[in-house]
């Protein structure tokens, strides 16, 4: 178990922490934009950098303090940091408490052809899998990976993210998989914390903090682009919120009076202004304003009178293309989906 | 909104970069015919004859001990200074890194007067080591120490280059491994930089060789090779001279070699 108690570094211009955070035998994904803190994170604990207060501790042990090399931290880096000067099998062998294992990591990881060949010749992919097996070899107690995926192309990516998946159920050691990927750190993630500013805004399962972010922050930087601040007055069936005219009923209940009301993008319903019939709870009406096509969906920005911002709906392709820019609109906003952040 | 009329087609028609190549090729000629002028006016025989005078075997052997000796030094002694700069960061780095190019932009000659200042025969330490038998003027040591303080920057400054292109993160990844500091610097850091760092002990052994001023002022004997150019030049004029100076050219050229073989001309 990896445990950090009030760890905090402060840069010139930057303050991370106080951070405390547990993390078992799991995978904890760590989401945050650039510059949020996530690499100092696991710069601590991996020991290349010293913290100004707090404590980490691996399995009972301390390790702040201690050098790099005693730390038994494994560090995976965004570009692999293989060693440019040896080949596939001395990037293990290097790393390897037992040498027969280069041979068994190699072909766990697929690598066995690639074996001979130095880094620069290796693709992204091949790099991070060499990389992968090279930590693996020293037998770390805690694992710490930095956007190992960031710099590959999509399939690629989709693929060792699969693979990566498969490997992490098999490690019975603390994981902590730092990315500014939502899609990688939920699929990766056992537990799921979002980082902004040094200091962890929330933190559980991914589903969770997708479905029920605790911050505006976290609501936005998962996805949640509709947040609109409201005043809230209780109801019979959850709380009626008031968001400019418009009075819309939430499944949630809260005790503030005023709430930011967070709706996901992916939640919205639209249908054209006149196709539309009868009177269906938490429908307002607007006008198109713009019309992406993203490939797999439709992003649509939809102005509201009363709304100083314009509502953001992504919808499937048949229904957005039917959505130019210009048409009058109906919105329906399901009352479980909208959650109140108090 | 984009305009419609190419640039080309109002810019200046003066062909600058025929001009440039001229400006260039210019400059070439004024390094190389020297060379040419030099083995032109010495047959090669003569050169060969006068190359196994004692006097020229001397000052040959004078200057290729002391320059691999305080090639060495410099190595020893800047390696590690080289790699503290490439890492360490703040006003400290600039204040160090200033320290090291001093001996670089001072006139030589005016180097061996600040050495005379320490090791000279009526100072403290010039005493002390004559007391125990060792001269640090007007010896081999005198030498050493000048060429020492001439050249080392080359091995620091070069190294110091080649450190930095290091990835830290390599650094890291290895300590990571359970390495240590110590085999970190050995097994990774090192054979990364080492083309870096030979192409900087090359520059300085080039550099010793080559190095008058200082020296003449700290050891007018024993003879190094550009001390005897100078002696035979002023005694005796320029033929007596050439041969000693063919060698260094030889030297010099070597040394070209050498930083183009290792892949990491530091000039380039």
């Amino acid at each position: 178990m990896l445990e950090l108690t009030g760890l905090s570094k402060t840069y010139s211009g930057f303050a991370f922490g106080p951070v405390d955070l547990t993390v078992g035998d799991e995978v904890l994904s760590v989401l945050g934009p650039s510059g949020s803190g996530k690499t100092t994170l696991l710069s601590l604990i991996a020991g290349t950098v010293d913290p100004d207060v707090g404590s980490i501790s691996l399995n009972g042990r301390r390790l702040d303090g201690r050098p790099i090399a005693d730390r038994e931290t494994g560090l995976v880096f965004q570009d692999g940091a293989l060693f440019p000067h040896l080949t596939a099998r001395e990037n293990i062998a290097y790393a390897a408490i037992d040498p027969d294992r280069v041979d068994e990591l190699a072909a766990t990881f697929e690598i066995t052809e690639l074996l001979g060949r130095r880094p620069p010749t290796l693709s992204g992919g091949e790099r991070q899998r060499v990389a992968l097996a090279r930590t693996l070899a020293a037998d770390p107690a805690a694992l710490l990976l930095d956007e190992p995926l960031s710099s590959l192309d999509a399939p690629i990516r989709r693929r060792l993210r699969g693979e990566l998946h498969a490997l992490f159920a098999d490690l019975d050691i603390p994981i902590i998989y730092v990315t500014h990927d939502q899609r990688t750190a939920t699929a990766l993630g056992d537990r799921l914390a979002v980082v902004n500013d040094g200091t962890v805004e929330q933190i559980g399962t991914p589903s969770r903090v997708l479905s029920q972010p605790e911050t505006r922050f976290v609501a936005s930087f998962t996805g949640t682009e509709n947040v609109f601040a409201a005043t809230v007055s209780a109801s019979t069936d959850g709380t009626t919120v008031r968001i400019g005219e418009f009075a819309l009923r939430s499944t949630e209940t809260v005790t503030a009076s005023t709430v930011a009301a967070c709706i996901h993008p992916t939640q919205l319903t639209l249908q054209p202004a006149n196709a539309a019939d009868g009177e269906v709870e938490n429908t307002v009406s607007g006008t198109v304003v713009q019309q992406l096509n993203e490939g797999t969906e439709y992003r649509l920005l939809v102005s509201v009178a009363s709304l100083t911002e314009p509502l953001i709906a992504t919808v499937r392709p048949s229904t957005g293309e039917r959505l130019s820019t210009g048409s009058t609109v109906r919105l329906t906003i399901p009352p479980d989906a909208i959650h109140l952040i108090e | 909104m984009f305009p419609r009329q190419s640039r080309t087609e109002t810019v200046d028609r003066f062909d600058w970069l025929s001009v440039s190549y001229l400006l260039g090729a210019l400059l070439l000629c004024y390094y190389l015919l020297p060379f040419v002028s030099l083995f032109a006016s010495q047959p090669l025989g003569v050169v060969a004859q006068r190359l196994t005078s004692p006097t020229v075997l001397s000052a040959a052997t004078t200057s290729l001990s002391a320059s691999v000796t305080s090639t060495a030094i410099a190595t020893a002694l800047g390696l590690p200074l080289a790699y503290w700069l490439a890492r360490a960061e703040g006003p400290r780095k600039t204040l160090v890194t200033a320290i090291v190019v001093l001996p670089l932009v001072l006139p030589p000659i005016v180097s061996g007067m600040l050495l005379l200042t320490i090791v000279g025969p009526e100072t403290l330490l010039g005493r002390l080591a004559a007391e125990n038998g060792v001269a640090l003027t007007r010896s081999t040591a005198g030498i050493v120490l000048a060429q020492t303080f001439v050249a080392s920057p080359f091995v620091v400054i070069t190294a110091k280059a080649a450190f930095e292109r290091v990835d830290p993160a390599l650094e890291y990844a290895s300590q990571s491994l359970g390495k240590s500091r110590l085999t970190t610097v050995r097994r990774i850091t090192l054979p990364i930089a080492w083309p870096g760092i030979l192409a900087g002990i090359t520059l300085a052994f080039a550099r010793a060789i080559g190095e008058f001023g200082a020296t003449i002022m700290l050891a007018y004997y024993p003879r190094t090779m550009p001390v005897q150019i100078w002696v035979s030049f002023t005694t005796l004029g320029l033929d007596n001279a050439f041969p000693v100076a063919v060698v260094l050219v030889g030297i010099a050229v070597v040394t070209l070699v050498v930083l183009n073989t290792l892949g990491s001309n530091p000039f380039e």
